[in-house]
């Protein structure tokens, strides 16, 4: 999947890349509206991360050339500023999403994500299996090993969270968005609390630990390297 | 136009044009009254002159008896010029040196459109009347006495009388021009001492006052606003100049442990685990950083006024406490904490925001609470419309002075906890307060036997 990331500011520039880089995707990084505007014309990206303020034309301006042209690729905004206006104005041009700086890396990561995964829908599994960790969604039930794990219903939902989107590390708000509908930053360690009992009961007493906390971004759930190979 | 010109000026130019007028209709009124008075006084010395000659000539024996009689008697009354003409037209005396105007001489007397006749020739002016003269010795029908009276001394005055008053008008109009200027500029000082007052303030100077006692009734209404407005601006200022201060004195300290513990792991080679270690603990305190710097952002637009409630919508409390109770039960779980909902309430706003405001109040109280113990968030919907929400939690007791700090940004009770992971930036019940008044609600902290007590009034939204 080929990204574009116009971005004016070297060193966020210079980051976003590499980190985009090694997270699968193929990157090209512009610094200015009218090289975006080129490149994004010239087509062939999944998506583009677009700066709001960019020397020559701005994010918006760059957006709404594009879809007047009738190019339907997903547009994820960056910005400093957190205004409504600003926000409904970006949805309004047709933007997918909307970051405002500074943002977590694992944040964007998740949200790109998001975004491409949107399109594809289709088949909807109907369990999920992460090695002997499976999760029945039309019982509602969870094995490890074929034995049964018992769960609250906002556990599963964690659990649900961290299978579909296995190998991703999802940050703290993105979780607490997705499993609670809380969309602000809670000032505690319930995210953490809340995994951490997860954990115990999904990974207590086996000797591979699925659920794994990536310190400083958040947390994943994958089979672990070295059990893998 | 009007309202650019400087008061001292359309003061002065009102008294101007007041006194003009009042001194203008002073004077026509003491012109017409002496006027009227003199032609008066002229017409009744006609009228004893032609009744002197009536009587003289009625004893008159022959023409040239009533000549002669006439000239003794008129000698001594100077201006007085009668003519006596037969009713065929003869004349029988006449006081050279006048002419009188035909005007008068074809009067006939007793004729009601007839009288007075006032005119002037070149060396003076007149008042003529005729009159009838029984002549009974000379002549057997009627004769006419033409007589006229020299004014012009009277006119003299007259004249010189209104030029007395024209004078004391444009003298008068003047001095009271001057007195207005001078009562204006009088009666205008306050203001100016107003005015030299609000020039001495300063951002650095905003404890100047106006003298309440020392200003007119009238203006003491704007002092008071005035003062109000200097209060308020104080308040405003100092609150900024602390906001900075403490936003500085915030930053400082994470600022400070990412500086030192980047140098001091970059001083020397170290092992990959440690780089890994210290680059998470750098992106944590850094995640601390960047959301403290956001909820700033949001305080202070909701401190300006910026925070416009972006969705209002009719919202059951309850669902939201329960939501919110689903989000901490873990958290909850852990001290064994038990969450508790009472009540009911319904309200008109913004669904993130209010729950972002509970739960607030939930985390500071999961965060204060013993162990083993209860957590009651109390829902009351008012008469009026709106609602209270309360949330109480059994912990240490709070002190009364530190009760109206507790919702001071950065305050904490217990300084000592400041860097406690769990911990807060000391912003969350500022921002649960923010939005309550976003709401038009406030918000009120009590402590009574172990029970803290934190509590959100809502009213019923507008419209």
């Amino acid at each position: 999947m080929k990204i574009l990331i116009v971005e004016d500011e070297a060193k966020a520039g210079e980051y976003l890349r590499q980190g985009m880089q090694e997270a699968g995707f193929a990157v090209d990084w512009k610094t200015t509206g009218p090289d975006g505007l080129h490149a994004a014309r010239e087509g062939g990206y999944g998506l583009l991360i677009l700066d709001v303020m960019l020397p020559g034309l701005n994010g918006w301006q760059v957006l709404q050339k594009l879809r007047q042209e009738g190019h339907q690729v997903p547009v994820l905004f960056l910005t400093a500023r957190d205004e409504v206006e600003d926000r409904v104005k970006g949805l309004e041009l047709g933007a997918d999403d909307y970051l405002v700086k500074p943002f977590s890396f694992a944040e964007l990561l998740a949200r790109v994500r998001t975004i491409l995964r949107r399109g594809r829908g289709g088949t909807e599994a109907t369990t999920l299996q992460v090695a002997d960790l499976v999760l029945d969604l039309l019982r509602r039930r969870v094995t490890r090993g074929g034995k049964r794990v018992d769960l609250t219903v906002k556990e599963f939902g964690l659990l649900e969270l961290l299978m579909r989107r296995q190998g991703e590390v999802l940050p703290r708000s993105l979780i607490a968005s997705q499993v609670w509908d809380m969309n602000f930053d809670s000032d505690t360690n319930v995210i953490e609390v809340a995994v951490r009992r997860l954990r115990s009961k999904v990974d207590d007493g086996y000797e591979v630990k699925l659920i794994q906390t990536v310190r400083g971004m958040g947390y994943v759930l994958e089979l672990p390297e070295s059990a893998a190979c | 136009m009007l309202t650019r010109l400087p008061l001292t000026v359309r003061l002065t130019g009102f008294y101007l044009l007041a006194s003009t007028l009042l001194l203008l209709g002073m004077a026509a009124f003491i012109s017409s009254a002496i006027t009227h008075h003199f032609a008066e006084l002229d017409r009744e010395t006609l009228d004893d002159k032609v009744r002197l000659v009536q009587g003289i000539a009625a004893s008159a024996t022959s023409p040239q008896n009533l000549s002669d009689r006439l000239r003794d008697a008129l000698r001594n009354h100077p201006g007085l010029h009668v003519r006596i003409v037969q009713e065929d037209g003869q004349l029988l005396h006449d006081t050279a040196g006048l002419q009188f105007p035909a005007r008068l001489l074809r009067q006939t007397p007793g004729d009601p459109k007839g009288g007075v006749l006032e005119w002037h020739d070149e060396h003076s002016r007149y008042q003529g009347l005729v009159a009838r003269l029984q002549l009974p010795e000379l002549v057997a029908g009627q004769a006419r006495i033409i007589a006229a009276i020299d004014t012009a001394h009277h006119a003299h005055f007259i004249s010189s009388l209104h030029q007395s008053l024209w004078l004391y008008v444009l003298v008068g109009a003047g001095i009271s021009g001057l007195l207005g200027w001078w009562a204006t500029r009088a009666g205008l000082m306050p203001l100016r001492r107003m005015k030299a007052k609000a020039q001495t303030v300063t951002a650095h100077k905003l404890d100047q006052r106006m003298d309440v006692e020392a200003i007119p009734v009238e203006l003491a209404d704007l002092a008071h606003s005035l003062n109000d407005m200097l209060q308020r601006l104080q308040d405003d200022f100092r609150r900024l100049s602390d906001f900075s201060s403490d936003l500085a004195h915030e930053l400082r300290t994470p600022l400070n442990n990412l500086l030192t513990q980047t140098e001091v792991v970059l001083s020397r080679a170290r092992g990959l685990e440690t780089y890994r270690d210290t680059l998470a603990s750098n992106g944590e305190e850094l995640q601390r950083l960047s959301r403290m710097v956001s909820d700033m952002l949001l305080l202070a637009k909701a401190e300006n006024g910026l925070l416009k409630l972006p969705s209002p919508d009719r919202i059951d409390l309850a669902q939201e406490v329960q939501a919110l109770f689903d989000f901490y039960e873990a958290l909850a779980g852990e001290r064994k904490i038990r969450l508790l909902l009472w009540g009911q309430g319904r309200i008109t706003g913004d669904r993130l925001m209010l729950r972002r405001a509970i739960s607030n109040l939930l985390s500071n109280a999961l965060r204060h609470a013993f162990e083993d113990s209860d957590i009651v968030v109390e829902l009351q919907q008012q008469a009026a419309g709106g609602v209270h929400i309360s949330v109480a939690n059994q912990g240490e007791p709070i002190a009364p002075e530190l009760l109206p700090r507790l919702f001071d940004r950065f305050f904490r009770a217990d300084k000592a906890r400041v860097h406690l992971d769990t911990e807060g930036a000391g912003l969350g019940l500022s921002i649960t307060q923010a939005i309550a008044q976003m709401h038009g609600g406030r918000v009120h902290a009590s402590s009574d036997a172990g029970c803290n007590r934190f509590s959100i009034d809502l009213p019923q939204a507008p419209g």
